[in-house]
């Protein structure tokens, strides 16, 4: 129930929210799309952070942490991927553009967490699966600058930031009226919230599957 | 063990790999007017131009849209057959996909680049120069 209070908040604030009147109403995607992708960076950082701990402590608890986080992480980029590009098709014209620095990279950041979740099926053993792909929650982690870069470094279709800039930083003044600021702020309150409960979730899974390995005299009675 | 640990770190060093070769690829995703002007490229070579669409520019013609883009210095004529997107307007960044013959950009394919504003119906609006490029 404490997932589907502010994810029920959150999508009828996307829905009934102010939009730019230039754009029209599609621009409502920014509530979804913006807020999704910054909780999967979120959850990437946490993952990353996790398997750090992990890898010097070796203990159980941190690993399911990090699985948690990368499990929503991957879920929020695929919400991001499909409301981007149904944006893209409303405002640039098109669904997707092969070639654009952002858009390639958001697709590989997917594919080295979905490749995260896969490599926890290489081994049997699970604390070796586990220090394994502690190594992709650590190294996966550098394409977040990249990513949140690309638009200043190379030339791309997509917009450039508009909270996460320079100039916003340095001016205090975000380049939107304030109704769409706090909508887009709440949004992003709310995301992290569903992602908070969600990674709860993923993580009792997760905690089962150590629990199982640690005791597996537990297990055999069932 | 040893085996999938390889495994792993192989499949990360790909992922790495495949990225900054994406990336360093893309640098130029599309070209500048005052640069396109200056590369030399032939008539057949398909290029991506980007610039904003110069106010009182648009025309239509039979099945093509004619109109003048710029990016501050340079302008070209845009002779376009193609979708058009409904954010297509005066002012408004494009990128075109096509050939340019004696200054003038044929292009079958557009792409509206909307900037980083949001305005709503009764909110107030900002000034922040964020377009640098």
């Amino acid at each position: 129930m404490m997932l589907y209070g502010p994810l029920i908040v959150w999508l009828g604030l996307s829905f009934f929210g102010p939009y730019d009147v230039t754009q029209g109403v599609y621009s409502k995607l920014l509530y979804i799309h913006v807020p999704t992708v910054w909780v999967a960076y979120l959850g990437y950082t946490l993952t990353f952070l996790y398997s750090v701990l992990y890898f010097f402590t070796k203990k159980n608890k941190y690993d399911s942490l990090a699985m948690a986080n990368a499990k929503s992480g991957v879920v929020f980029t695929v919400v991001t991927l499909l409301a981007g590009s149904y944006w893209g098709k409303q405002t640039w014209g098109t669904w997707w553009v092969w070639g654009d620095a952002r858009l390639n990279l958001t697709a590989i950041l997917l594919l080295v967490y979905l490749g995260y979740i896969a490599s926890r099926q290489f081994n049997k053993d699970l604390a070796k699966t586990a220090r394994n792909s502690s190594f992709i929650g650590i190294f996966g982690v550098i394409q977040i600058p990249i990513l949140h870069f690309s638009v200043i470094w190379w030339r791309s279709v997509h917009q450039q930031a508009s909270i996460l800039s320079q100039e916003t930083v340095a001016s205090g003044d975000a380049p939107m009226s304030t109704d769409i600021l706090v909508t887009l702020l709440l949004s992003v309150l709310l995301v992290t919230l569903v992602h908070v409960f969600l990674t709860k979730k993923f993580r009792i899974t997760n905690d089962i599957l150590w629990d199982d390995y640690l005791n597996p005299k537990s297990r055999a009675k069932i | 063990m040893k085996k999938n640990f390889i495994i792993v770190l192989l499949g990360i060093g790909l992922i790495i790999y495949a990225s900054t070769i994406i990336a360093s690829r893309n640098t130029i995703y599309y070209y500048t007017t005052s640069e396109t002007l200056e590369i030399n490229i032939s008539d057949s070579e398909r290029i991506k131009l980007g610039g904003f669409v110069v106010e009182d520019s648009i025309s239509k013609d039979g099945g093509f849209t004619i109109f003048t883009i710029t990016d501050g210095n340079k302008d070209i004529e845009i002779i376009f057959d193609g979708f058009v997107p409904d954010l297509f307007q005066e002012n408004m960044g494009v990128i075109l996909d096509g050939t340019l013959n004696d200054d003038t950009f044929y292009a079958d394919d557009m792409l509206v680049k909307h900037d980083n504003e949001y305005v709503s119906s009764d909110g107030e609006t900002y000034n922040v120069e964020n377009y640098s490029e």
